[in-house]
């Protein structure tokens, strides 16, 4: 796998081009501002590109725009945002742009080495990764309101594995975060899926669209 | 004005009260008296202007009391006494049988009087202007030198300590993998790697609190949205705005939304709200209005301290409650 980094601290910048190496994923460039990013997404080709939300030259939402014309211009790339704060303004644009291959994470997930491995691997397959606590903004704050009925119907562990499925974990990767068996897993999903009334796909991939599509239809605006 | 002049005007009136009726009998025997004795040269009217050269008086002050307490008020005081003495030279003159008109000289000199004392009142409240408009600059350049130094603080916090903590637990997770085989210190590491996490989230808040980055990246409409998209409550956001507004006026805006919407959530669960920004000539206006309970209480704590913010920044804030029909809370705030 060949990923390209886009960082403007060198700190975190050569930490992960270490932490990637150690685990097998190739870094063939580097760059630490949004004219950067594009530019090496041009020049390599690479399946994946993991870039910072706050980059040179404006300081603000430089990385969003960058990733999100980096898209635009090549779809097969895959884009993993690293932020210092969930907003969700930002997650919305991120999965407006395309069906699958975004992922938007906290940047201190950076240091749960594995799972942080699986979302880069996956996010550069096609893959989501939704950081938890985007995930838990969108799910569990909208369903006090009253006005989301379908997501209060859930019971606990439901609303716990549909955070889960929306994060895009398997059902295994599931069934492990919560310690239950594959089969409770399932039960609950197919409930999720009755309750929210969605179509359940036959593959994870189908299923976390579904889900996606639903949180941007309530929550991510 | 004043309570103390307030309470000078009713002693007055009281005592003009008492002393009012006593006069129109004394008029009314005079010319009585006149009447009985061949009514010739009307003279009981030297008696009234005799008794109404004090009302005059009164009244001039009690006007010129109307004034603010200072230099103004003695310049009305000055002004209304003067046009009494004229009105009084002039009725003499004319009740004497007129001829020449000998009264322009006090008028004149009055006059004159008046004019100088102008011409030494306009100074000083010139000046006075110019330093109220020079404290309202500066407490509004120490406003906007405020918001963007927090702003500053904000990023600082982002990319200074908590950069430094992300890269800490970055290696420290990278420490962990290699002791796969070390159980023991492994759990250490972890140990540590969930510290350094728990500090960065705790940097976060605060720097959340501070400003939100989405305010500072994409101004005040995308920042309310953020909001709007947090908040347990249904929210519905209609505004837009075709350019940045200053760093102050947005930060106050946005605590304006965050606090009212953090209201609506507390005190009016189940309600859904309506959010609405837009500029009215140089004014931003913001209203939060929500289908709640109502019965919100303006003067609560955090209602306050959004008046104060606003209020520094020369707006003005009202909240509307009214019982089973819901609050509103509006903002004005001036933009330059």
């Amino acid at each position: 796998m060949r990923v390209v980094v886009v960082e403007d601290q060198a700190l975190l910048r050569e930490g992960m081009v270490a932490l990637l190496s150690e685990n097998g994923i190739e870094v063939v460039a580097q760059a630490e501002d949004g004219p950067g990013l594009l530019r090496i997404v041009e020049g390599h080709k690479p399946d994946l590109a993991i870039c910072d939300v706050r980059l040179p030259p404006t300081f603000t939402d430089e990385g969003i725009r960058a990733a999100l014309e980096a898209r635009r211009r090549h779809p097969e790339v895959a884009i993993l945002v690293l932020s210092a704060y969930v907003e969700p303004v930002y997650t919305a644009e991120l999965l407006a742009a395309g069906q699958g291959g975004v992922g938007y994470l906290l940047k201190e997930r950076v240091s749960e080495v594995r799972t942080f491995v699986d979302s880069v691997k996956r996010v550069a397959a096609g893959g989501t990764a939704l950081d938890r606590e985007v995930v838990s903004a969108l799910i569990a704050d909208r369903d006090r309101s009253g006005e989301r009925a379908e997501l209060g119907a859930l019971t606990p562990r439901e609303r716990e594995t549909l955070e889960l499925i929306a994060q895009g974990r398997t059902n295994a990767a599931i069934a492990r975060e919560m310690v239950v068996t594959l089969g409770a897993v399932e039960k609950h999903v197919s409930n999720i899926f009755a309750k929210l009334d969605l179509p359940a796909g036959d593959d994870d991939h189908r299923r976390v669209l579904a889900v996606l599509a639903y949180l941007r239809a309530t929550g991510g605006r | 004005m004043t309570n103390s002049s307030g309470n000078d005007i009713n002693l007055r009136s009281v005592v003009r009260g008492a002393a009012f009726a006593p006069s129109l009998v004394l008029l009314t025997a005079l010319i009585v008296i006149w009447a009985a004795t061949g009514a010739g040269y009307f003279w009981p009217m030297w008696a009234a202007l005799g008794l109404a050269i004090p009302a005059g008086l009164w009244l001039a002050v009690r006007w010129a009391m109307l004034r603010p307490k200072g230099a103004s008020r003695r310049y009305a005081l000055q002004a209304s006494i003067s046009l009494v003495l004229v009105v009084t030279d002039v009725l003499v003159w004319a009740m004497s049988g007129g001829g020449y008109f000998w009264p322009i000289f006090p008028f004149v000199g009055l006059a004159g009087a008046l004019a100088l004392h102008g011409l030494f009142l306009r100074p000083a409240q010139r000046s006075l202007q110019l330093r109220v408009d020079e404290l309202t600059r500066s407490r509004s350049g120490a406003l906007d030198v405020q918001a963007s130094e927090l702003r500053r603080i904000e990023r600082d916090l982002h990319d200074g300590a908590q950069a430094r903590l992300v890269a800490l637990s970055m290696q420290l997770g990278r420490a962990e993998e290699r002791l796969a085989d070390h159980p023991d210190s492994a759990a250490l590491v972890r140990q540590a790697r969930e510290e350094a996490t728990a500090a960065i989230r705790e940097l976060r808040d605060l720097a959340r609190g501070i400003a939100p980055p989405v305010l500072a990246d994409r101004g005040l409409v995308a920042a309310v949205e953020s909001l709007a998209s947090r908040s347990t409550a249904n929210v519905e956001v209609v505004g837009q705005l075709d350019h940045r507004l200053p760093p102050v006026v947005e930060t106050a805006a946005y605590f304006v939304v965050a606090e009212s919407l953090t209201n609506v959530a507390k005190h009016a669960p189940g309600a859904s709200a309506v959010v609405t920004v837009h500029l009215d000539g140089a004014m931003l206006v913001v209203e939060v209005a929500d289908n709640g309970p109502g019965g919100a209480n303006p003067a609560g704590g955090g209602l306050t301290g959004l008046k104060q913010r606003v209020e520094a920044l020369d707006g003005r804030l009202e909240v509307h409650s009214v019982a089973r029909e819901g609050t509103v809370v509006w903002a004005v705030l001036p933009c330059e």
